[in-house]
């Protein structure tokens, strides 16, 4: 499984792609079973370089019965600096947050599929 | 303090102009983020994992009250109350937004604050030396070369575009607080027999990938020759330094392969062509240190009553005392160190409270002036003995009081994981624990100076290879792990750590610490520190204790 | 014929460009021509004497100090600056202005972008191959953006050093 995520140029918000829009919860996001649609994702995230930068699929896991980037970076990015519970996307809490919390898997470069396939 | 005049002004002014425009270009799609990322990195505007982040230069270190002031008011109106501040002796603020950024540089414009070249292949931001103007230790005052080379880089026409980043520490004191021997180009102020003033030069000196302690490439460089030197160095670095590979740009790499020696016959060669037209006019360094000497010290005895009895009656001011207080060189002052390390905290994080807080203590008891140190913690560097409890209790009120300078506790960690999105692993975390775990002030201050500095990947932020030990963040198999060096320092005795033996996964680091400060308290004879002992005896007392428990 | 932003009297202006450059393995074509340093050492004296006006250009890994003795019978050096960051066209035109004295045209060539346009200027650089489409009105306006400057340059502007002095 897989999900598309940005930063928002204007705000450096992370973001994830549902369905043509970017959303701010990495519960929201559009998943994708199967890497061709994904890829097309991809690509029409790709095409909005004024509205987002840094366009890229990451892997998923499942935690808690719930979809969960794989790799600890990408869960640092869908729940914010954990030195701070407060700051970021974490600060709402809820079953979603705490499944990202409790997932494991790998820390860093692994998640960002496309850096996968360029080794 | 050095004033800035109209020109200085103007200069910060025109560049916040400047960069407004290039992001209303951005925003209104009028140039690619591949062209505009190099114009936001130039004024210091990042994205990190959650946002952007702005890096405030802090000039040599060096601020006033109203300067803090506007750091935690922008802190408070456009972050999320708080800043960060780094071993470059910078502010970094990490959740800005693009759109607000210019708005932010303005601000800081007007209180002579900017963030011009804390990013990009140029030369950065001047180290300093924290106790500049307040220690005997020194020769001469370091800021004023420090705010020389500030202005002779600015936009430098020829040097702004170098195959790498590029920074300066300067000293003037015996005792190192800049870590200039791993800098690009470390100065230290020396004095000849004949009393004329000049530079040790010390080139190719660095972290990251590749650490090496600079070699001296210049034992006596005169003073009044210190621009035309530089531009022969840094000219030698443009032209020949690498720029095929990122990993291999640095002036280190040049030093390296070509030898100390060959690199010097070099830079000798194309000084004698520089010449002393491109030295800076004594004028302009006379109005420069004529900035910095108006200090109105009070003429008082050595020893303060006030200062006695407050100790006698109160112990946690008495242990403040013991740890952050440092001699000045005026009878009856101090210098105040302020931990940014309080048990638990980040290391490095101050919230706008407490920074306005130290602005105002700064400003009622130290002269208006507030610096940073390369440790990550803040500075005021001219307190009357008489008011040091004072002060002593206005930072316990802001939570600033921790006594820990220099203790084990006072740990040097970059971002890392939780904000950085070059990073392999967390550095928070691993200080946090490691703070806690040695919280018992006693026990700090039984095993004394010991520095521990985290990075979380390679690029060394955290100064992890000069730490007494070192601890650097690394991705195994998608898991965090730390690599633990002993044996650096980044002072004047530098030296780059010693591998101990296999990362350790998180949950042991803290264990493999109490190990290793356990080995050196058996091991230590007289007033050694850790250092010391680590010196004398080798690396195999420590791994043979950390890696015979792994089992 | 192509055109270039020259800097003429103080000002950034749109001029015809009279000169081509040849590769190495092209044929030479009529009129003025800019050409690399190896060809100009092998055709340089010749070309010269056929009363055409010759510039050379250099590369980043090239050294200027070659031309040296060449530079009197030179009408342009072309400094090359493949990728933007590849500061090294800065020392060679600094060096081609202070050191040599060429009082020629520098011409800026390779990814000559106008947020550029304050250091090449500074450098001595007085033409402009643009790669962005930029305008002279937008090179004046980047290159003068600061109303002070802290380091004596080629482009003999007053530093804050000498402008505090002064005042
Ligand atoms: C956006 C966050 C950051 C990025 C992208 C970043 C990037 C880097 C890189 C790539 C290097 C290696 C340079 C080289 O070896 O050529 C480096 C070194 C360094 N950085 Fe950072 N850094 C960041 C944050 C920080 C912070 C927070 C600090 C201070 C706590 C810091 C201070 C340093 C220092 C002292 C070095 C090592 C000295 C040196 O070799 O230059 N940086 N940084
Ligand atoms: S050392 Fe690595 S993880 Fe830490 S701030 Fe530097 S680049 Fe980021």
């Amino acid at each position: 499984m897989k999900a598309l995520t940005a930063n928002r140029l204007d705000d450096g918000e992370v973001v994830f792609w549902n369905k043509g829009a970017w959303v701010e919860r990495f519960a929201d996001a559009e998943l994708f079973a199967d890497d061709a649609t994904g890829e097309a994702a991809e690509g029409q995230g790709k095409s909005q370089p004024n509205t987002v930068i840094d366009v890229y699929l990451i892997d998923l896991i499942e935690s808690e019965g719930l979809w969960a980037p794989l790799s600890f970076r990408e869960r640092i990015r869908a729940l914010g600096p954990l030195n701070h519970p407060t700051h970021g996307k974490q600060a709402e809490g809820g079953a979603a947050i705490e499944a990202l919390r409790h997932a494991a898997g790998a820390s860093r470069s692994t998640g960002r599929v496309n850096l996968i396939k360029r080794k | 303090m050095y004033q800035y005049d109209t020109i200085d002004k103007e200069f910060l002014a025109d560049r916040a102009a400047e960069f407004k425009q290039q992001v209303e270009r951005r925003l209104a799609g009028e140039i690619t983020e591949d062209q505009f990322k190099m114009l936001r990195l130039r004024n210091g505007l990042y994205l990190q994992l959650h946002a952007y982040m702005l890096r405030v230069a802090i000039p040599y270190g060096s601020l006033n009250a109203t300067q803090l002031r506007k750091l935690a008011d922008i802190g408070r109106r456009y972050d999320k109350g708080y800043g960060h501040f780094t071993t470059r002796t910078n502010l970094q603020f990490h959740w800005i937004k693009l759109r607000e950024a210019p708005a932010i540089l303005e601000e800081l414009a007007t209180v002579d604050l900017h963030a011009i070249q804390t990013s990009g292949n140029c030369i950065r931001n001047v180290t300093s030396d924290p106790y500049a103007g307040a220690t005997a230790e020194e020769i001469d005052d370091p800021r004023v070369w420090s705010e020389a080379i500030r202005q002779w880089s600015m936009l430098h026409p020829e040097f702004s575009h170098l195959p790498r980043k590029f920074k300066f520490a300067v000293t003037a004191a015996p005792k190192d607080r800049t870590a200039a021997r791993v800098h690009d180009i470390g100065l230290v102020v020396r004095r000849a027999r004949d009393g004329t003033m000049g530079f040790e030069v010390i080139v190719g000196g660095g972290m990251g990938r590749t650490p090496y302690v600079g070699p001296t490439i210049k034992e006596f460089l005169p003073a009044n020759r210190l621009f035309s030197y530089l531009d022969a160095t840094l000219r030698v670095y443009n032209r020949h330094g690498r720029r095929d590979n990122a990993y291999k740009a640095r002036i280190k790499i040049l030093v390296a392969a070509l030898g100390a020696e060959e690199f010097r016959r070099q830079v000798e060669e194309e000084w004698e062509k520089v010449g002393p037209g491109a030295d800076m006019p004594d004028t302009e360094i006379a109005r420069i240190r004529a900035a910095f000497s108006v200090k109105a010290f009070d003429t008082l005895v050595n020893r303060s009553e006030a200062f006695e009895t407050a100790k006698a009656a109160d112990p946690a001011f008495a242990r403040f005392a013991r740890n952050n207080l440092k001699p000045h060189k005026r009878p009856g002052y101090t210098i105040v160190e302020i931990s940014l390390k309080g048990i638990g905290d980040t290391p490095g994080d101050a919230t706008s409270d407490q920074m306005d807080a130290v602005a105002d203590l700064g400003e009622r008891y130290g002269q208006n002036d507030i610096r940073i140190t390369h440790e990550q913690n803040l500075v005021l560097p001219h307190v009357k003995l008489d008011d040091a409890h004072a002060v002593f209790q206005g930072l316990a009120a802001a939570g600033l009081a921790t006594p820990n300078i220099n203790l084990i506790s006072d740990i040097i960690a970059c971002p890392g994981l939780d904000y950085c999105a070059l990073a392999n692993a967390r550095a928070i975390p691993i200080a946090q624990d490691i703070a806690h775990r040695f919280a018992d002030q006693d026990r700090a201050e039984l095993v004394g100076e010991l520095k521990i500095k985290i990075s979380g990947c390679i690029n060394a932020c955290g100064h992890h290879h000069v730490g007494h030990i070192g601890i650097l963040g690394v991705d195994k198999k998608g898991e965090e792990f730390y690599q633990l060096t002993l044996g650096g320092s980044g002072a004047e005795d530098a030296e780059v750590g010693k591998m101990l033996g296999p990362a350790l996964p998180a949950d042991r680091v803290t264990d493999a610490i109490d190990t290793i400060v356990e080995v050196y308290l058996r091991e230590r004879a007289d007033g050694e520190r850790f250092l010391d002992t680590f010196r004398r005896t080798g690396v195999a007392p420590f791994k043979e204790a950390v890696y015979a428990e792994a089992h | 014929m192509p055109k270039l932003i020259r800097i003429e009297d103080g000002q950034f202006v749109s001029a015809d460009d009279p000169f081509t450059h040849v590769a190495d393995d092209e044929g030479m074509p009529p009129g003025d021509v800019i050409i690399s340093l190896t060809r100009f050492s092998a055709e340089g004296d010749a070309l010269i004497s056929q009363g055409r006006a010759v510039g050379v250009r250099i590369e980043p890994d090239e050294e200027v100090e070659a031309l040296a003795y060449d530079l009197p019978k030179l009408a342009v050096v072309a400094v090359a600056f493949p990728k933007y960051r590849d500061g090294r066209g800065f020392s060679t035109s600094h060096l081609l202005r202070q050191r040599f004295g060429f009082k020629g045209e520098v011409r800026a060539v390779g990814e000559v972008l106008r947020e550029e346009a304050n250091f090449l200027t500074r450098c001595g650089c007085d033409s402009f191959e643009t790669a962005d489409g930029s305008s002279p009105e937008q090179w004046a306006h980047a290159a003068n953006r600061h109303r002070h400057v802290y380091q004596r340059a080629s482009d003999g502007r007053i530093p804050a050093f000498t402008e505090r002095a002064e005042s």
